[in-house]
């Protein structure tokens, strides 16, 4: 399955259930016995469709995704770190995990022009919060060499349609 | 939004009920009927707390691809590569950040290849070289807030 898509694998009628799923579900007290009435499905094929992908990791987490900003986490802010190579890089990727504060934590690819290797996204109430977690983890996890990057604007933030 | 909107939020980020009735699970711990359930969440939806509710999926286990890009976008040339970028639904997430790389933006793709091709099309059409910075490990990603922990400030 490594490029394939694996939409395949549903039916025309799964993947119309997927369509709804993977967008906002219907604002009802029955929201999946709506999306079986718009789909060909039935209530308890939808229902076990989602519990099968949960079980399976395809769907990493079904429920409700906030506005942070509105939900009082109104600072954020990405870390790139760089970790030298005598490092074990995911001993340090699993102690800045640990911390709640950081919503993502990867190790990516760098090049020559951008030698950072580990990254972070920090979600706190404040900046001078998000501030205070990327200092106590540089001390902790030794890594003195970042880079924080604040937003200052929004550009796109959407869920992806795969199906 | 009151102690019992923030508990609703912490039980639903996690896990929405998969269950005929999910409202009614949802009040019944929280001493609510069904209806004052659906209320509290749909007025949260109304206020703008709640973006969505629905599946979020592991791009990988789809056999998609994903990636995080970086550029350096001088200030008149922005609202050009902005829309060039944006316009691929790969493209979920862009943020205008406080550094020389000031453009921030993540790519979902179904190969590595289609990766590169888009890329490759947005430098040809706005003279922007784009950091490809896929990621080897994930370490976490969990995006839930929580929100009844913060009650007492």
């Amino acid at each position: 399955m490594s490029t394939a898509n694996i939409t395949k694998n549903f039916s025309n009628a799964e993947q119309a259930a997927l369509r709804l799923l993977q967008a906002d579900i219907p604002d009802t007290e029955r929201p999946y016995q709506e999306i079986a009435e718009q789909t060909g499905l039935t209530e308890t094929a939808v229902l076990r469709l989602l519990q099968d992908l949960k079980e399976q990791g395809v769907v990493r987490r079904f429920g409700a995704t906030l506005r942070h900003q509105q939900a009082g986490y109104g600072a954020n802010a990405m870390v790139a770190w760089f970790v030298e190579q005598d490092r074990d890089l995911d001993e340090v990727g699993k102690i800045m995990a640990q911390r709640p504060e950081i919503t993502h934590c990867y190790q990516r690819v760098n090049c020559y022009a951008w030698p950072y290797n580990l990254y972070t996204m920090v979600h706190a109430r404040s900046r001078e919060e998000c501030m205070d977690v990327v200092e106590q983890l540089a001390r902790i996890a030794r890594v003195p060499q970042y880079d924080i990057l604040f937003s200052r604007k929004e550009l796109k933030k959407t869920s992806m349609a795969y199906f | 939004m009151d102690a019992i909107d923030k508990k609703i939020l912490d039980l639903i980020q996690t896990d929405f009920p998969l269950d005929p009735r999910p409202y009614a699970r949802i009040g019944e711990q929280f001493g609510l009927t069904e209806a004052e359930a659906l209320a509290r969440v749909r007025a949260l939806k109304g206020k703008g707390i709640i973006r969505r509710i629905g599946a979020n999926f592991q791009s990988r286990k789809l056999g998609w691809t994903s990636t995080l890009c970086a550029a350096q976008v001088p200030e008149d040339k922005l609202d050009l590569f902005t829309a060039e970028v944006n316009r691929h639904p790969g493209v979920t997430h862009n943020y205008l950040r406080q550094h020389m790389y000031n453009v921030w933006f993540t790519m979902i793709a179904p190969g590595v290849d289609k990766v590169r091709e888009t890329l490759a099309e947005i430098t040809a059409k706005t003279g922007i070289e784009i950091l490809n910075l896929p990621a080897e490990k994930t370490y976490k990603i969990k995006v839930d807030f929580p929100m009844a922990e913060n009650e007492q400030d």
